[in-house]
């Protein structure tokens, strides 16, 4: 099939902009409609627009498919590291450390206040939420684009 | 007659999505309403669906990274084969 450059300039000219939005999706994830996985399929669909009208080499040129495979492992090692450190700060397993954290500071700083110490815990309860999501989208951005480009690839 | 029958069955299944999907039959009320009042507070997340998915059931988003991982790792031993 020949390919037109009105595919070549917007695949360039909308791929970073599917980029921006994903990643949008992953940090807003917690306030706002989107999250982890969305986000990753988000961007994970830039790379695959890419793929698809500038063919493989130019999406593996920007996400070569070994750091893609890095990527999708250490992601899902991160994430289970994010639930043991909550083991081990006493919150139970996927416990949310970064609360727990704050608390812990606030009654330190001040001693009986549990009014203080509630206030920051729960100031700081989403940051928790953000990091998963964050791990989430990067793991499931490698993942889906790294199925499609070996797919890809091997057509 | 099958005309009839195909709308009879349209008919019965409609009947059975209002009945069990209308707010008032919604299964477990209980549950929805705790997760409504009680999920910003204890995860942290304004956006209900993040509460449940990332907070109440972790787990479950763990086991989902797991089938991801899997995917993936089938994908490319069978294209590489």
């Amino acid at each position: 099939m020949r390919k037109t450059d009105i595919l070549d300039v917007v695949a360039r000219k909308l791929s970073p902009y599917m980029f921006l939005f994903g990643l949008y999706l992953v940090s807003f994830g917690d306030t706002s409609p989107g999250g982890g996985f969305q986000g990753g399929v988000v961007i994970a669909s830039g790379i695959i627009l890419l793929a698809m009208a500038r063919g493989t080499g130019a999406a593996e040129a920007l996400f070569p498919a070994s750091r893609l495979t890095v990527l999708e492992v250490v992601g899902y090692v991160v994430f289970l590291a994010a639930g043991i450190v909550g083991v081990i700060l006493g919150v139970g397993f996927l416990g949310d450390w970064f609360a727990r954290g704050a608390s812990v500071a606030a009654r330190a700083a001040t001693v009986g206040d549990t009014a203080t110490a509630t206030a920051a815990a729960a100031a700081s309860a989403h940051r928790f939420v953000f990091l998963l999501n964050l791990i989430i989208g990067v793991k499931v951005a490698a993942g889906v684009s790294l199925i499609c480009l070996t797919l890809f690839r091997e057509t | 007659m099958g005309r009839i029958v195909e709308l009879l069955a349209i008919a019965v299944v409609a009947l059975f999505l209002v009945t069990v999907l209308s707010p008032a039959g919604t299964g477990n009320a209980t549950l929805r309403d705790t997760v409504v009042a009680n999920g910003v507070h204890d995860t942290g997340a304004v956006n209900l669906v993040t509460a449940i998915y990332l907070g109440y059931r972790a787990y479950d988003t763990l086991g989902e990274t797991i089938v991801l991982l899997l995917a993936v790792s089938g994908v490319m031993v069978l294209v590489k084969r």
